[in-house]
C-alpha cells in the first residue's frame, strides 16, 4: 500500500537525521511539512528520526468502520441536542459577556463534532461525507455549493 | 461501599481505604482531579445484563440537516483534514463551518432552558445512546459516550455552581480541552485532560467566542 510520511511539529526536536536519509529532499521544506509530491513513502525518515516525530499514513484510508442504524440514530438526536445547547450559550454569551457561557459554547461544540465522528462522520474521504458533499453541492446555496465542489475535486473518495 | 468521581473515574473504595465515606470532610476533594465530594456517586453493583435491543429512532435522520448540525459535522471534518495534515480540504471544511454558523438563528431560552437542556441529556439521551451502542457492540460510540457523558456533567455543575453572570469568572482563568471539551478554571491546565487523558497542551484558554 502506497504510504507517505508526515511529521508532527509538536514532537520534532530539529535533530535533522529526516534531512541526511530522505533519498528526494522530502522532508527539507521551508514551512516544515513534508512533500507530499516528493515523499515515495520509503519510511527511512520515520526509521531515523529520534524524536518519534515522524509517522507514515497510507495514501488511501481503507473505508470507515460501519455503524448501525441505531447507534446513528442515537447519536445524531445527541448530537442535535448539543449543538442547540451550543446555540443557547452563545446567544447568552452575546447577550451578557458570561466568560463561562463561551467556554460552554465551545465544550458543547466539541462533543458534538466527537459525536457526529462515531455517527458516520469520522473520514472526510468517506462515502458518508461524499454523500453530504454532494448534497451541498446541489443546494440552493450557492456559497456553500462551490467550497462543497471544490472539496470533492481534492478528496480522494476511499 | 464505592463511591466514584463522574468526571475522572476515580474509585475512593471503603474497604481499602479503611475510612468510611461519611467520616471525609465536606472539603475532601478528588485525588485525582480535585472534583468536589458532592458530585461523587455511590457505584451500585452492576445489573445482570440484559440483551435489549437498540431504541427505535424517534426522529427521521434523513431529515435535511439544520444549520447547526452542518456546521458541527463540517468544523468535525476539519479536524479530520487537520489530524491528516490536508490544510486546503481543512480550511475550506471550516469555511463551511463558519457559513453555516452565521445562518442559524439565534436561539429562544436562557440559562435556566441550558441549564435544563444539559440536565435532559445527563438523565436521558446519553443513557439511551448508550443502550444503543452497548447492544450494538460499538465501542467508538461507548468511548464518545464516556467522556460526553462526563464533561455534560461538568456543564451541568458548573452551570449550577456560577449561573449565567458568573462575575467570580470575570477575571479567572478558563480552559477547554480541545479534544473533549473538558472545562477547568484556574491557573494552569491540568498536566493531563482528568476526561480524556489527553496533556496539558491540548487545553485552549477559554471564556471568549472566536
Amino acid at each position: 500500500m502506497k504510504e507517505y510520511a508526515v511529521r508532527n511539529i509538536r514532537l520534532c526536536t530539529k535533530d535533522c537525521l529526516c534531512l541526511y536519509v530522505c533519498p528526494t529532499g522530502a522532508t527539507d521544506t521551508e514551512d516544515s511539512i513534508i512533500d507530499r509530491e516528493k515523499c515515495i513513502g520509503c519510511g527511512a525518515c520515520a526509521r531515523a528520526c529520534p524524536g518519534g516525530a515522524i509517522s507514515l499514513v497510507p495514501a488511501r484510508m481503507p473505508p470507515q468502520q460501519p455503524k448501525t442504524e441505531g447507534v446513528t440514530a442515537a447519536m445524531r438526536r445527541l448530537a442535535l441536542n448539543k449543538v442547540k445547547e451550543e446555540n443557547l450559550a452563545r446567544t447568552i454569551y452575546n447577550k451578557n459577556g458570561s466568560p463561562l457561557m463561551a467556554a460552554v459554547a465551545r465544550s458543547c461544540r466539541l462533543t458534538a463534532e466527537d459525536i457526529y465522528r462515531e455517527a458516520g462522520y469520522m473520514l472526510p474521504q468517506s462515502a458518508n461525507a461524499r454523500a453530504l458533499l454532494k448534497e451541498i453541492a446541489l443546494s440552493s446555496d450557492k456559497y456553500a455549493a462551490e467550497i462543497a465542489k471544490q472539496l470533492m475535486s481534492l478528496l480522494p473518495l476511499n | 461501599m464505592k463511591y466514584e468521581c463522574p468526571i475522572c473515574g476515580y474509585v475512593y473504595d471503603e474497604s481499602a481505604e479503611g475510612a468510611a465515606w461519611e467520616s471525609l470532610p465536606d472539603s475532601w476533594e478528588c485525588p485525582v482531579c480535585h472534583a468536589p465530594k458532592s458530585v461523587f456517586k455511590e457505584v451500585k453493583e452492576p445489573e445482570p445484563a440484559k440483551k435489549e435491543s437498540a431504541p427505535k429512532p424517534e426522529t427521521d435522520t434523513a431529515l435535511p440537516l439544520t444549520a447547526a448540525e452542518l456546521s458541527a459535522i463540517c468544523s468535525n471534518l476539519a479536524r479530520g483534514c487537520e489530524k491528516q495534515y490536508m490544510d486546503k480540504e481543512r480550511a475550506l471544511f471550516m469555511q463551511l463551518a463558519e457559513h453555516y454558523s452565521s445562518l442559524i438563528p439565534p436561539a429562544d431560552g436562557d440559562i435556566s432552558q441550558l441549564a435544563e437542556a444539559v440536565k435532559a441529556d445527563a438523565d436521558a439521551a446519553f443513557d439511551e445512546a448508550k443502550r444503543a451502542a452497548l447492544s450494538d457492540g460499538d465501542r467508538g460510540a461507548q468511548r464518545a459516550l464516556v467522556w460526553g457523558e462526563r464533561v455534560n456533567f461538568v456543564l451541568q455543575s458548573l452551570i449550577e455552581r456560577y449561573g449565567e453572570n458568573a462575575v467570580e469568572l470575570e477575571k479567572a482563568d478558563i480552559w477547554v480541552c480541545s479534544v473533549c471539551g473538558f472545562i477547568f478554571i484556574g491557573e494552569v491546565p491540568p498536566e493531563i485532560c482528568p476526561v480524556c487523558k489527553v496533556p496539558s497542551f491540548k487545553f485552549e484558554r477559554g471564556g471568549k467566542m472566536q
